[in-house]
């Protein structure tokens, strides 16, 4: 997508923020109100440079000076990063930390490319060890507990 | 004041802080030399672990993370023209003609002596400078903090980017996050939207990482799977004496930490401007300026010492006036909050050993740059090279996410962290900068804070904030800052228009 439509949705989108932020800063309780409703007018007023000038970029179809960077560089990748992300919080209170820990870095490690087991399989147990080490041994930091010895 | 410097030195020389020292100087070398990770990453990745540790420690593994990440940037950009941070670009400039040359060795050798001079001279401007400012603002009041807020966040939102809007848009933002929770005054919940969670607001550190250290991985996991690791770069041979370097080099040294010290106290402006302006200074002062670029060892010299000697003067309008230099400062005060203390001048009189002990760890990371920053320790540290990313990003997004979970011990903190991740890769693909709404954050209740205070003290009369003379002084160089903008946007514009753009 060009930059100028980047521009522009990105400026409606602030103008909205800063409309909601000014709207329901009316309401706060006396000077609690004052920055809120501040904050938000200035945003929808900084957003109205935007709009316009990437509107009449878009209008005059002239492009923009700046580079154009794409959105995702490899949609598929940054999707499965996210999604083997999501999974390892949802597992992680339930199948423990270092468990989860580990799983994560072999699956995505495996998603990511990388297909040596040893490398994978030896750096994610040092690694893990080392976790062990500095939270359990060193820091004693509370955090969830092994599924195999949560009973 | 400076009998406290004098008396704070005990302190950071306690066995705890010299650990804290080592150990952040190594890992900052390490994190340095790996393209993608950057030392405001592995800063706010470290802060969740330093909770229970004394401020002492705390703030010594941040200045050998800093101190140590600036000379690490160094290594991959000298043996493989990959700036480890982008402070190390213009050290790629010479530092790898000289690799390709067979002068590898002498390149690390001269970067490390560099960086460490860079940090010493940067260190001692801390030193006398901070003091003497934080003297002067003992006059300020809520009125004068206000501004001085504004002042930070509208002089960042600026500086930092090509567009104004964009810039103002982002201090804004994170203005609006720092909005959110129980209003600390009045006690009543601001955009909490009735759930339990948001009552506390956000926590800075999960927004510092998600905003900072989960774009770059992200970014990383895209890529495709290869290690840094290049065999031929990494045969170095071995350098001459480390006089010789400082017969040779003391002049550029001096001019470009100078350059260095003046760029980091300026709001906005990085170590990658320090190094750039630096590198620039020393070309057109150099008798033989057609070999800077093809592997002249005094353009690493002016890079690195330029770039290092931002690192402690940024922190000089942090630790004074709680307005932060650049990101690494803005961490400096998250970790000095996290620790209870608040930024500012009050400080220097209420924790001089925190405060004063912090220079001297700044000044001592420098130093241990020479010990730590060796031959063997820096082609030691160039393995990290080999680790390939498809490992590294799995292991970073484990890191952030103990170091999140160990704030208060909640998952959901987790998806916070995540969802500020997206919104800063976002912003960055949309060519927002990210350092505004971190500022925002940071900025937004100090200045808010200020102001209803004023309103307070002056039951009401909004004229307060115009008429006291030191507020007249800030307002006019928050007036400065904006004209100087605005009239180089005008020019660049006319300039683009006189070339038929």
């Amino acid at each position: 997508m060009p930059m100028n439509y980047r521009d522009l949705f990105s400026g409606i989108a602030f103008l909205i923020i800063g409309t909601a932020t000014a709207w329901m800063g009316k309401d706060f309780y006396a000077d609690a109100a004052y920055v809120p409703i501040g904050a938000g007018a200035l945003m929808g007023l900084f957003s109205l440079p935007l709009i316009w000038r990437s509107s009449v970029s878009i209008l005059t179809s002239r492009a923009t000076s700046q580079p154009v960077m794409a959105l995702v560089d490899h949609p598929g990748r940054f999707v499965a990063t996210l999604a083997c992300c999501l999974v390892y919080y949802v597992a992680l209170p339930s199948v423990g930390f270092y468990t989860t820990s580990a799983l994560f870095i072999l699956l995505l490690a495996l998603v990511l490319g990388e297909r040596r087991p040893l490398v994978v399989l030896g750096i994610t147990l040092g690694f893990i060890t080392l976790l062990y080490g500095l939270f359990a041994v060193v820091l004693k930091r509370p955090l969830p507990v092994e599924f195999f010895l949560a009973y | 004041m400076f009998a406290s410097l004098f008396q704070a030195l005990p302190v950071a020389l306690q066995f705890g802080s010299l650990i804290s020292l080592v150990v952040g100087t190594l890992a900052g070398i390490l994190i340095g030399a790996l393209p993608g990770l950057n030392p405001v990453m592995a800063i706010a990745l470290m802060l969740p672990l330093t909770y229970g540790f004394d401020p002492i420690i705390a703030l010594g593994l941040v200045a050998g993370i800093y101190n140590g990440s600036m000379y690490g940037g160094a290594i991959p950009a000298i043996l493989l023209k990959i700036p480890g941070t982008p402070a190390a670009i213009a050290t790629t400039f010479d530092g790898y003609p000289m690799t390709r040359n067979g002068q590898g060795g002498l390149a690390l050798k001269t970067a490390c002596w560099s960086s460490a001079v860079g940090g010493i001279v940067s260190a001692l401007a801390l030193m006398t400078l901070a003091p003497m400012l934080a003297r002067v603002t003992l006059a300020f009041g809520p009125t004068e903090y206000f501004w001085v807020a504004i002042f930070g966040l509208v002089s960042i939102a600026v500086l930092v980017g090509k567009d104004i809007s964009k810039g103002m848009l982002a201090a804004l933002l994170g203005v609006i996050i720092g909005l959110v929770g129980i209003d600390a005054i009045s006690g009543a919940e601001r955009y909490t939207f009735g759930t339990l969670y948001l009552v506390g607001g956000f926590e800075l550190l999960i927004v510092l990482i998600g905003l900072y250290a989960v774009p770059p991985v992200l970014e990383m996991a895209e890529k495709r799977n290869e290690s840094y690791f290049n065999a031929d770069s990494f045969r170095v041979t071995a350098s001459g004496g480390s006089l010789g370097l400082l017969r040779r080099h003391w002049k550029t040294w001096s001019r470009s930490s100078l350059i260095g010290v003046a760029v980091g106290i300026l709001p906005g402006a990085g170590g990658n401007l320090a190094a750039l302006l630096s590198y620039n200074e020393a070309k057109r002062r150099a008798p033989d300026p057609d070999t800077f670029g093809t592997g002249n060892p005094t353009g690493i010299a002016a890079a690195e010492s330029g770039n290092s000697a931002d690192n402690a003067s940024a922190m000089i309008p942090s630790l004074t006036l709680g307005i932060p230099g650049n990101l690494v400062a803005a961490l400096v005060l998250g970790a000095l909050m996290i620790h209870g203390l608040q930024p500012g001048p009050q400080l220097f009189t209420r924790s001089p050993d925190v405060v004063f002990g912090f220079m001297w760890q700044m000044l001592l990371t420098a130093m241990l740059l020479l010990l730590l920053g060796g031959m063997v320790a820096t082609r030691l540290f160039a393995q990290v090279l080999r680790m390939p990313t498809a490992l590294l990003v799995p292991t970073t997004l484990v890191l952030m996410a103990v170091g999140v979970y160990t704030v208060n011990g909640n998952v959901m903190d987790l998806y916070v962290m995540l969802a500020f991740g997206l919104v800063g890769y976002l912003l960055n693909r949309l060519a927002f900068p990210l350092a505004p709404v971190v500022l925002g954050v940071l900025l937004g209740p100090m200045a808010e804070q200020n102001l209803r205070l004023s309103m307070l003290i002056s039951q009401n009369d909004w004229t307060t904030l115009f008429t006291r003379p030191i507020s007249q002084g800030i307002i006019a160089l928050l007036a400065l800052v904006l004209l100087s903008q605005l009239w180089k946007a005008l020019r660049s514009r006319r300039q683009s228009q006189h070339r038929g753009i």
